[in-house]
């Protein structure tokens, strides 16, 4: 059954912008993903405070199915849900302001949690201390800004981040601040670590285990700075914490084309070679020293506990409504 | 660096040609478009060669200039250091018992053989290696190395199925010519960015790498990134065998010396063109060409005299050398050419 006819023309146009990636970055999908709702709940006529309250479950779903993969989405939805659930509503009115403040709640917590995090991270930092990050993360970079600003980091190694070069929108960031950055190949992370003192990097999901999902070349990251035993920190706001991992789903791998590795005329000439181009890693929590979260800083291990009881989220909640299409 | 003499013989022309040639070559190895350190190597005695047929008065002036300059373009390439010693001193020998010119003529023959060397003992370690794959195995590899080739090709003429994923290997990424030079052996190719070598390690069997050096304690120096793919190999409990000739062991470890590291000065060969112009002035580009892999993350290095654990290297050098290794320095014997 088609949903279109039922939500309002601007939740479906979130929707949809989800669902063709035209809205993307984990922070954008969730603040887009609580604004439909409230859409939803300002835009609703009937008078029934129970057909209100399943109105906004159903709501909520469709947007959950918008795209699958990315955690922030249901995260953002179930925040409102679920607090909505618990709220005894007893009026049509009283539910839809109840949607608008937690919508509202939301976002403004969101946007809060970078500096947040900027400030918990930047403490971890000592005086002098030389930093590496990989790819672009806003929470790395709030972490990394913030130690600077206190005085306390100058110097930065900066992956390139191949196949995309994301390190480089990290490099201009950091450098705009006035750190001294240093871009290096990938290949070279090993020959670097030596140098370094502490390793932030961001975070696409955390699993309920703490293993963290992020840009391929995170893990030989961690693994390097385990090895030269170089502090390995997570910055990330909570809305990455995956619940489905909770019931044992993987958290998915895409794997992107070709073309960003090689360009045409290689692949033209080369056909028989196979290019494999995942776009993540899992970082296993033992590499983790800690995960800097607005919620404070955590091992990787406490991830469940910021699931399940400061996130609201509801075990037997996840299990009704699962990720549609999981893989390794 | 001393200047080129302008040879005074009739044959100006095809020395200055060599000259011309020679300097390219240098420029070319110290940007990393030579790829493999055995194709340097070479390269060098060829030039070497040439030299010796169209720049006779003035060739003592061509090695003393020309030798150093070629290992300082790629100081961490031992091969390149060690077959222009085995050069020098078969020249000095010829030259104190029959004459220079004498010496001068009989280059050619002895860079020839040298070459022929450099390419019997390759097929030696392709004997070797390619006994080390096995059907069904799961190859990974780095960079670009002309004995990893031969022992891949030997294994395929061998008859044994395996898959084989390259990483792209940057700075430089010779990795892409790898995989193009494997999927026309018929080998299944698969072409990775290097920052996905942990994440496909667990499918992998083992990792075969060249080297461009090896330190008298089993340390292994090759393209950079080959030691993160070790300790990663070493996570994954896959195996790790580096196909080294005995001439890429560093004889001056023994003696303390450390093996020079090569940075990529232009960042433009790093990072593309248009993507360096888009960030701040103050941000630096650092791209190292070689790493260390510590001898523990290695497995063996299969040689043409056999397969060796890292650590007995000391044992391998002893017994083709003595103890201490007795080796002339490259200083001592380009003084000695540049007596007359």
């Amino acid at each position: 059954m088609s949903h279109e006819h039922r939500f309002p023309k601007e939740v479906v146009e979130i929707y949809e912008g989800i669902k063709n990636m035209s809205i993307r970055g984990a922070g954008r999908i969730a603040k887009y993903a609580v604004i439909a709702l409230m859409k939803a709940a300002e835009d609703y006529k009937g008078g029934e405070t129970r057909d209100f309250l399943q109105y906004m479950e159903r709501v909520g779903s469709y947007l959950k199915s918008a795209r699958p993969t990315a955690v922030s989405l249901p995260n953002a939805v179930t925040y409102v849900l679920s607090r909505l659930r618990k709220l005894s509503i007893t009026s049509v009115e009283e539910g839809k302001q109840a949607v608008v403040n937690l919508a509202q709640e939301f976002v403004r917590k969101a946007d809060e949690a970078l500096k947040i995090i900027g400030e918990l991270g930047s403490r971890r930092i000592e005086n002098g201390d030389v930093l590496m990050t990989h790819c672009h993360s806003t929470a790395a970079v709030s972490v990394i800004v913030t130690a600077h600003r206190k005085g306390k980091v100058n110097v930065v190694y900066v992956k390139e981040t191949r196949p995309a070069f994301q390190g480089l929108i990290t490099a201009k960031a950091l450098a705009e601040e006035g750190l001294e950055v240093i871009v290096i190949p990938d290949s070279s992370v090993r020959y670097f670590m030596k140098k370094v003192d502490k390793v932030v990097v961001g975070a696409d999901t955390v699993a309920a285990n703490g293993a963290v999902v992020n840009k391929i070349g995170t893990s030989l990251v961690a693994l390097a700075a385990k090895e030269a035993r170089v502090r390995f920190y997570v910055a990330t706001e909570t809305f990455k914490f995956s619940p489905y991992t909770l019931l044992g789903e993987l958290v998915p791998i895409e794997v992107r084309d070709p073309r960003e590795v090689v360009d045409e005329e290689w692949i033209r000439e080369n056909e028989k070679v196979k290019i494999f181009n995942p776009v993540f890693d899992v970082t296993p929590p033992e590499y983790v020293d800690a995960i800097i979260t607005e919620k404070g800083v955590i091992p990787p291990q406490a991830a469940l506990l910021l699931l399940t009881e400061d996130y609201g989220i509801d075990l037997r909640e996840i299990g009704m409504n699962p990720p549609a299409t999981y893989e390794e | 660096m001393k200047c080129w003499v302008v040879p005074q013989a009739v044959d100006y022309v095809a020395c200055e040609d060599v000259q011309r040639r020679a300097s390219k070559f240098i420029r070319d190895v110290g940007r990393g478009t030579v790829l493999g350190s055995t194709e340097v190597a070479v390269g060098s005695l060829e030039i070497v060669r040439d030299a010796a047929s169209s720049c006779r008065n003035t060739f003592k002036d061509f090695l003393v200039s020309f030798i150093p300059s070629v290992i300082a373009s790629r100081p961490s390439s031992q091969v390149v250091e060690n077959v222009l010693r085995r050069y020098l001193e078969e020249f000095i020998a010829v030259r104190n018992e029959r004459g220079f010119g004498e010496a001068v003529g009989v280059t050619q023959r002895i860079v020839d053989s040298l070459i022929k060397e450099l390419d019997l003992v390759r097929d030696a370690i392709a004997e070797i290696g390619s006994k080390r794959v096995e059907d069904g195995d799961t190859i990974l590899t780095h960079s670009y190395s002309t004995t990893v080739l031969r022992t891949l090709k030997k294994a395929v003429e061998r008859g044994t199925v395996f898959k084989v994923y390259v990483t792209e290997s940057r700075p430089i990424g010779e990795g892409r010519v790898t995989a193009s030079n494997l999927s026309r052996l018929g080998i299944e190719t698969t072409l990775i960015v290097d920052s996905a070598v942990r994440y496909v390690m667990k499918r992998v069997s083992k990792v075969l790498v060249g080297a461009d050096a090896i330190a008298i304690n089993g340390a292994v120096v090759n393209k950079v990134g080959t030691s993160a793919i070790a300790l990663a190999a070493k996570e994954a409990r896959t195996r790790l065998f580096v196909l080294a000739g005995v001439y890429k062991l560093s004889f001056e470890t023994v003696f303390g010396e450390l093996i020079e590291q090569v940075f990529l000065e232009d960042a433009s060969l790093v990072i593309p063109r248009e993507r360096i112009q888009e960030l701040p002035e103050r941000v630096r580009v650092s791209a190292p060409l070689f790493d260390v892999t510590p001898p523990e993350y290695v497995d063996a290095i299969i040689t043409e005299k056999g397969v060796l654990a890292p650590q007995a290297i000391p044992v391998l050098v002893a017994s083709l050398y003595g103890w201490p290794p007795k080796i002339r320095s490259l200083r001592d014997l380009l003084m000695e050419v540049s007596k007359d």
